[in-house]
């Protein structure tokens, strides 16, 4: 398979929005302005990995397992600035990346094969490759985030 | 009853059930027992505390679950200044009191301005044109003003995520057809992504990873009933657009 070298504009654009989205919810989460800094460093590096990811053609699952792990293991490795708000600083980083509206598309798309006279069979399959994503994806998401956090235990409480 | 409190706290702010039981038994040591188990349930934690030939059990019931890292890590430095011995129950109880009260939180119009700046973000990561960015951002903005402002006044949180998920959606919606955007479905959908309980998803999975499965699986029955929900809102959203 030929190597094709990133798109680096749209590899600025999933980071600038990356980070923007996880420092948007760190608000919400309640964290410090330091800290929110720090969320969205977390959030610009994890969609940084998984749009690279996805340019070479993993799948959206594998690409976001890959950059949860580099996430945690980057958190683990700066304990010393960040103590033992590390794993909390990955988790919002990984935020941006939780399938939200695949998961109401998925919905959505359930709703309408119930109606009475559903449109056609592709929208049942669909709606499960949906649901699938998003079951799969959050697996990768939570599995690539602990993996680390168990193997490297922070001793900080 | 100062440890459950601990406990009580550390999980209403979104804690692991392994940090929550971590602090609870840190309070505990520091104020001179044993602890010989805790239960930490989704609406109930109990404990169970030996001193001597003395146990004694008891039990809290839980206030509604989400999410303040700041709060979370006050009390976790709380729970290791007690465990490092020399404070009374009274002094404990008194510091959890003022921890409560006097951690900082953000302002709503600050949170509101930041999430609906999130909810665009979102959208762009997921798709949606720049037409769409601002009625996307107007919608989770002030579809979080709303949910902040209805969550105070009591109303149930599964009445909220459809509430929110109608008003975020419709006026993403809206403002998006009116501005002639070519993603006004996408739009609704990033719009609503305030209400998709992303902290909640990620810690069922490492609660059942960490041994406690019945947490693990409540947690992600709640989500899934928060996520039907905030559909539910985008439905009706779309019938009053017009898009069915």
């Amino acid at each position: 398979m030929a190597f094709a070298p990133p798109d680096i504009l749209y590899l600025l654009h999933q980071i600038v929005f990356g980070a923007l989205a996880a420092a948007g919810f760190g608000v919400l989460f309640n964290f410090g302005l330091r800290s929110l800094l720090w969320c969205a460093a977390a959030g610009a590096l994890a969609l940084g990995v998984r749009t690279l990811g996805q340019d070479v053609h993993w799948s959206l699952e594998a690409a976001s397992f890959v950059a949860a792990v580099v996430t945690s293991c980057v958190s683990t490795m700066l304990r010393r600035p960040l103590g033992p708000r590390g794993n909390a600083v990955a988790l919002a980083g990984c935020i941006p990346m939780v399938p939200g509206a695949f998961f109401g598309q998925a919905l959505l798309g359930m709703l309408a094969v119930t109606t009475p006279h559903p449109e056609n069979a592709a929208l049942i399959l669909t709606s499960t490759e949906y649901f699938l994503r998003v079951f799969f994806t959050l697996a990768a998401i939570g599995a690539g985030l602990a993996i680390p956090a168990h193997l490297f235990r922070n001793p900080d409480f | 009853m100062t440890a459950l409190r601990m406990a009580r706290i550390l999980t209403e702010c979104g804690a692991r059930v392994k940090v929550v039981h971590e602090g609870a038994s840190l309070v505990v040591r520091g104020l001179g027992v044993e602890p010989v188990g805790i239960r930490t349930g989704y609406a109930s934690q109990e404990i169970t505390v030996r001193s001597g030939d003395n146990t004694i059990t008891r039990m809290m019931s839980m206030g509604p679950h989400g999410v303040n890292h700041r709060l979370d890590h006050a009390m976790r430095a709380l729970a290791v200044q007690v465990s490092q011995g020399g404070m009374s129950a009274e002094a404990v109880e008194h510091e959890i009191d003022r921890l409560v009260k006097e951690t900082p939180r953000h302002p709503l119009w600050l949170v509101a301005l930041a999430v609906g700046l999130a909810c665009a973000a979102f959208g762009r990561l997921l798709g949606i044109d720049w037409l769409a960015f601002g009625p996307v951002f107007v919608g989770g903005g002030l579809g979080q003003a709303a949910r902040m402002l209805l969550l105070r006044r009591g109303v149930n949180s599964y009445v909220v995520a459809t509430v929110i998920g109608f008003v975020a959606s419709a006026l993403a919606g809206f403002g998006s057809h009116f501005l002639d955007s070519g993603t006004v479905n996408l739009s609704m959908m990033a719009a609503i992504l305030l209400l998709v309980p992303g902290v909640p998803i990620t810690n069922a999975q490492t609660d059942i990873m960490d041994g406690y499965p019945s947490m693990g699986s409540a947690r992600a029955v709640s989500v899934m009933m928060v996520m039907i929900f905030a559909t539910t809102g985008v439905l009706i959203a779309e019938w009053f657009l017009g898009m069915h």
